[in-house]
């Protein structure tokens, strides 16, 4: 919206739908916690503050852990923009850290191109497999909801199969794969954290996405098929063709976070499960309104909390998955259009009525000179 | 027993919606007991919207309302109905997966014994006994979607009259039905009378109103032109108070000097789902520098032709060329490709983005132009240049090319839609109701722009339910009853509204020869 | 290795194993049935599954005893089907996205829940008792007979109520004011609207219903099919359920033939697990490709049908 005190006020409904969110959580720590004070203070100071100074090492793991959830995140955005309800970042984000995982073991390449080359892999395999649910989509209409969602089971059998029948490292107590080579495993960013230079290509892929959505002729379409399909038919636009991209998008951006995930924070391939980022990626895309631009602060937003959390249950007591709940909260309340909508009609009214009245002292200003 | 022998009698109604547009303008509408009684115009005249107040789906800005000699306010559908009216809609409202007796009782479920179960029984009973109580014979146990449309009118009747209406609004029952469905429809009509029912009949089809009507009222403009008995007033007559212009426009414009063909449709037919014919042999051509306009009354093939020549709709079979290359079922780009702009009646599903910017709606067509992308990127600055000079020259009142289209005045916001299209150097233009709902500034400007463009050479296709727009603008003009065209007449300046109504009404029709006028090449 | 599967196939055994896999997946089934016939799309079945699931076990540890556990699991299913109900018929959020944050919460929000509630982390074996689980019903005179009895009898209390459900529910839709009502409503509510029926009371109590239906899936995995409550605990039904209520063409007794189907496919992987020669995660993977395919195969011959459709009324 244009108008400043339009966009204030979509400002303050976010921030209402946080409130509310960290409030519940309140209710519920104090419930549960011995030290409901203690508790509150880990998930909401302590990420930056402890012991009176600020934590350098916990803001970089903050940092380092908004990695995944940037590239999830803009990955929701794209194929939201199309209307395309995908969820199939899970599987893509699991394939292409697998994928990745396996050309850092087994094929040997020169120093920086071999990180190159397996990122590269992971990201072209995650656009790959969303091509199914998505011309499934276009040709036969089927939703690509649930077809996406039951690839993300498929994904993971498949990758937990080749994982431990065919890749693990026998030699370790628990199921992992052989450790990357030293070439493709990508350097820290500061050295004894957990922050990679993933996280920099993380930020240079929200300029390339938000430069894609906003400054070329395929998000161009992207967008406006997500806004009116008829219209962008009409236009001219090729709607299907876009809409599978837009998918395709999705899952190489999943694809290049998964890889990038694997590669920057272990040295070898650990998930024995669907990460989780996928979902996160949706609550991140939500809170930024799917704008490209907003999804790191989004993504640091998260993080932060996901950190709170964390420290609550290491320091409080307080079981870490109160994140689940707090996400979800500020889900339901940030994509309801009505929440506040009383407020926000009398803001458009009252906006109407001034912009009248300018026009009507503009009018009676040139009335008076004739 | 009253002795009141109106039943309803609607006394200085007007509407106004908040847009400012005034729908009922001071209307009295008085019917008759036992009557079956005619409301007539042209679509845009206001009975639809009379109508509407009498149902309870609105409520007058002024006026008041008497049924049967008691003073009401009709706030809701509920009320209405309560009060004894009912209403068969155009469109119906029918579910179609369920039977014809469930549509029925729908809300008012009789149930069993046991207060759980519906008493199917009962139903179907219900159904069979008001079926054969006022002839309208239907088949309690079809599912609606598989029962054919003269049917699903009657349990349409029906549904009103289980509900107890005694006064029924029948809003242009005969649209969807054949001819042998209507026959059968008036025998049901009458028979309704002659049991003492009230049936308020719209519609703007002269013969039947004739047939079957005892008085009529004449609506145009939102203002009632006069009730009249049906059997008194010739068609004639009729026609000339419904078809009229309260102003007359004229349009400033040189003589048009045709030169080629552009658009040339042949044979054009196409069969709609309710198996009617919308169009038949539809013939035409339109030249460089002519405005052809396509007159009728809405609903007699307009729209489905718009949609051919657009992919939005296949036809059944004919042809359609421009510059001799085929549109039919062409994939849009393509057909833009080949110069043909559209200007779409729907203007917030088809001509605009309505969250997206001014900017992104006029780019909407051209987004791939080497003119505004370097390589990957788009060349914002001539996006922005050329954003901005169409702003200034279609004078579109707005903060900046940033603003959300969505925003704007309707007449904006058709002034968004136009400069995209004409400014794509278009060599025909189709232009589908231009100037409806939009302010007396923009229509005006829009009218001349297109004018200017025609006579630079490009071919137009106008289709209006505007008088004034279909004859002042258009330099000749072909009018479409029933899905055909029934006249052709190159210089519309011989036309005066007698004429055109006869002519939209179908009163008139002129010989094949003089149709075939209209096409200009083989 | 293939005539050791055959037999396994024909096996009394194996048929017990689809009825006992299929149930859970048949009540989410019908609860995507109820709520796509009031034109509301449930996505959070997989959510509500698992938050019925968690207050199942809790219920039931409380009184010790396995019926106020089911009760308690449906009553917490309508709960928050009508949670998602407020959001997305009064609040305006895209019921897809209210689905979405159902399950959101359900995923984490419920490891949480059970801290809170008994202070245990991860699961709830260590808890459950004999008494909380659904019993086993073997039904008088067909559990004798061969083969039959094998296949029917000794099932879990609730798996003959899923499968009387599929009836039931088609009572609810077909014999009903209320199923009439909803069917109207799903299927163009301006017909409702027009003869007084409350388009959003309807979309309520079918959501209602959605919910109800769900929970006692939930109830079904936590007391009786896993015998305990995790996290990992409803694995994907909740989704497979919904492709089950497309290729069921949104009927109750499509619904459960596609739920068969699934539970097919779930019991096969399950069997060829532990078998030779076939790895138990690439058999795992089979029921969600079945879906995959049922969902495609589905889609192309509904798009058959409508060209046909089309050609024939011209």
């Amino acid at each position: 919206m244009e108008n400043k005190r339009q966009s204030m006020f979509e400002f303050f409904r976010g921030f209402a739908a946080i409130a509310i969110a960290i409030l519940v959580a309140f209710i519920l720590i104090l419930i549960c916690a011995d030290d409901p004070g203690k508790a509150m203070e880990c998930l909401l100071v302590r990420p930056i503050f402890s012991n009176g100074a600020i934590n350098l090492k916990s803001i970089l793991t903050i940092f380092a852990r908004m990695t995944p959830t940037i590239f999830t995140g803009l990955a929701v955005c794209v194929m939201f923009s199309a209307n395309q309800f995908n969820l199939g970042g899970e599987g893509a984000v699991m394939l292409g850290g697998f994928v990745a995982a396996l050309i850092a073991i087994y094929i040997p390449l020169g120093a920086g191109v071999h990180i190159l080359v397996a990122i590269l892999a992971g990201t072209i395999i995650g656009g790959l497999v969303m091509i199914v649910p998505a011309v499934i989509k276009v040709r036969l209409k089927a939703s690509e909801m649930v077809c996406s969602l039951m690839m993300n089971y498929v994904i993971m059998y498949v990758v937990l199969h080749f994982l431990n029948n065919v890749f693990a490292d026998r030699s370790k107590g628990a199921t992992q794969s052989y450790p990357f080579m030293s070439s493709a495993v990508i350097p820290k960013m500061i050295s004894n954290t957990e922050l990679s230079w993933g996280f920099a290509i993380a930020i240079i892929a929200t300029v390339t996405v938000a430069f894609f959505m906003y400054r070329t002729r395929w998000g161009y379409a992207i967008r406006m098929i997500g806004i009116n399909e008829s219209f962008s038919k009409y236009s001219g636009m090729k709607v299907g063709g876009m809409i599978v991209l837009s998918q395709v998008i999705g899952g190489m951006l999943s694809g290049m976070g998964g890889a990038i995930e694997v590669l920057g924070r272990d040295n070898t391939f650990l998930w024995l499960n669907l990460p989780g980022y996928g979902w996160t990626g949706i609550t991140v895309a939500i809170l930024a309104k799917n704008n490209p631009i907003m999804i790191p602060f989004a993504a640091l937003f998260i993080s932060y909390l996901n950190r709170g959390c964390e420290l609550m249950s290491i320091y409080a007591g307080v079981p870490s998955e109160m994140i689940d709940i707090i996400q979800a909260v500020i889900f339901l309340f940030f994509a309801a259009e009505h929440f506040l909508a009383g407020t926000r009609q009398k803001i458009v009214v009252k906006d109407a009525k001034e912009e009248l009245q300018k026009k009507e002292v503009a009018a009676a200003g040139e009335g008076g000179n004739k | 027993m009253s002795d009141n022998e109106y039943v309803v009698q609607m006394k200085g109604i007007t509407k106004v919606y908040p847009n400012g547009i005034a729908a009922n303008q001071g209307v009295d509408f008085h019917v008759k007991r036992g009557e079956i009684h005619a409301l007539m115009g042209e679509n845009g005249a206001g009975k639809s919207t009379l109508m509407k107040i009498l149902f309870g789906f609105e409520q007058p800005t002024e006026g008041e309302i008497i049924v049967n000699d008691e003073k009401v306010s009709l706030s809701s559908p509920t009320v209405a109905i309560a009060k004894g009216i009912g209403m068969v809609h155009q469109h119906f409202m029918l579910v179609p997966n369920l039977t014809v007796a469930e549509n029925m009782v729908l809300g008012m479920e009789p149930k069993q014994k046991n207060k759980l179960f519906i008493h199917y029984k009962k139903a179907v009973e219900i159904t069979e006994e008001f079926s054969k109580k006022y002839n309208l014979y239907v088949d309690p146990h079809a599912k609606v979607r598989d029962i054919p449309v003269g049917m699903k009118q009657k349990v349409e009747i029906l549904k009103a009259l289980v509900r107890g209406a005694k006064i029924l609004i029948l809003d242009e029952p005969t649209a969807v039905l054949t001819t042998q469905e209507t026959e059968e429809l008036f025998k049901e009509l009458i028979h309704l009378k002659e049991q003492g029912y009230t049936l308020i009949f719209i519609s703007h089809k002269l013969n039947e109103i004739k047939q079957i009507t005892d008085r009529l009222t004449i609506m145009r403009s939102g203002k009632s032109m006069g009730v009249y008995d049906t059997a008194e007033i010739s068609k004639e007559e009729i026609s000339r108070l419904m078809v009229g212009r309260d102003v007359v426009l004229t349009v400033e414009k040189e003589k048009a000097q045709p030169s080629d063909c552009i658009l040339s449709v042949r044979n054009l037919e196409y069969t709609n789902e309710w198996n009617k014919k919308m169009l038949d042999h539809i013939s035409f051509d339109v030249r460089a520098g002519e405005i052809l306009g396509i007159a009728g009354v809405e609903g007699n093939g307009q729209r489905e032709l718009v949609d051919m020549l657009f992919n939005l709709s296949v036809p059944d079979r004919g042809t359609a060329t421009v510059n001799g290359k085929s549109i039919i079922g062409r994939p849009q780009k393509e057909i833009r490709n080949l110069g043909v702009s559209l200007i779409p009646e729907d203007r917030m599903t088809f001509g605009i983005a309505g969250a997206g910017t001014i900017e992104e709606n006029l780019m909407s067509d051209r987004a791939e132009d080497k003119k505004y992308n370097n390589g990957l990127l788009f060349n914002l600055k001539a996006m922005h240049e050329d954003s901005d000079r169409l702003i200034q020259d279609y004078q579109v009142l707005c903060k900046s090319r940033r603003q959300q289209v969505g925003m704007l005045s309707g007449g904006n916001i058709q002034k968004v839609v136009v400069a995209r299209e004409f400014s794509s150097e278009p060599v025909l233009i189709i232009a589908d109701q231009p100037t409806r709902g939009i302010d007396v500034g923009a229509t005006e400007f829009i009218r001349k722009k297109l004018v200017a463009l025609s006579r630079a050479g490009v071919a137009v296709l106008l289709v209006s339910a505007d008088l004034n727009e279909v004859m002042e603008l258009s330099d000749s003009l072909i009018i479409m009853n029933n899905g055909k065209i029934t006249a052709y007449f190159e210089d519309t300046a011989v036309l005066d509204d007698a004429m055109m109504g006869e002519y939209m009404l179908g009163i008139k029709q002129q010989s094949p020869e003089e149709i075939g006028g209209v096409v200009h090449g083989k | 290795m293939f005539e050791q599967l055959i037999n396994m196939v024909f096996s009394a055994s194996f048929g017990y194993s689809i009825i006992r896999i299929t149930s859970p997946i048949l009540f989410a089934a019908l609860a995507a049935v109820v709520a796509e016939k009031g034109g509301v799309v449930n996505i959070g079945l997989e959510g509500i599954m698992m938050i019925s699931a968690l207050f199942g076990v809790l219920f039931s540890y409380w009184t010790n005893s396995w019926i106020p556990g089911v009760i308690g699991a449906v009553v917490i299913g309508v709960l928050v089907a009508m949670i998602m109900a407020v959001f997305a018929l009064k609040l305006k959020t895209d019921i897809i996205l209210a689905g979405i944050a159902v399950n959101l919460l359900g995923g984490g929000g419920t490891a949480f829940l059970l801290y809170l509630f008994t202070g245990l982390k991860g699961n709830t074996a260590s808890m459950t008792t004999p008494n909380m689980l659904t019993p086993k019903v073997h039904i008088p005179l067909l559990k004798d007979i061969p083969v039959i009895g094998q296949i029917f009898s000794g099932h879990s209390v609730l798996t003959y109520l899923a499968f009387l459900l599929v009836f039931l529910v088609w009572i609810l839709l077909y014999k009903t004011a209320m199923g009439l009502r909803i069917r109207a409503v799903g299927e163009n509510s301006n017909a409702a609207d027009s003869v007084g029926v409350s388009v959003l009371k309807t979309k309520y109590i079918a959501l209602g219903i959605s919910g109800a239906l769900a929970g006692l899936g939930g109830a079904y995995m936590s007391m009786y099919y896993s015998q305990s409550w995790n996290i990992g605990i409803v694995a994907g039904r909740g989704f497979i359920a919904l492709a089950a209520q497309a290729m069921g063409q949104g009927e109750p007794v499509g619904a459960m033939l596609s739920s068969l189907l699934f539970g097919f496919a779930s019991a096969l992987g399950n069997k060829m697990e532990g078998m030779q020669g076939f790895s138990s995660y690439l058999v795992a993977s089979i029921p969600y490709l079945v879906t995959i395919l049922g969902l495609v195969v589905y889609a192309m011959s509904t798009k058959k049908k409508i060209k046909r459709f089309r050609e024939n009324a011209k």
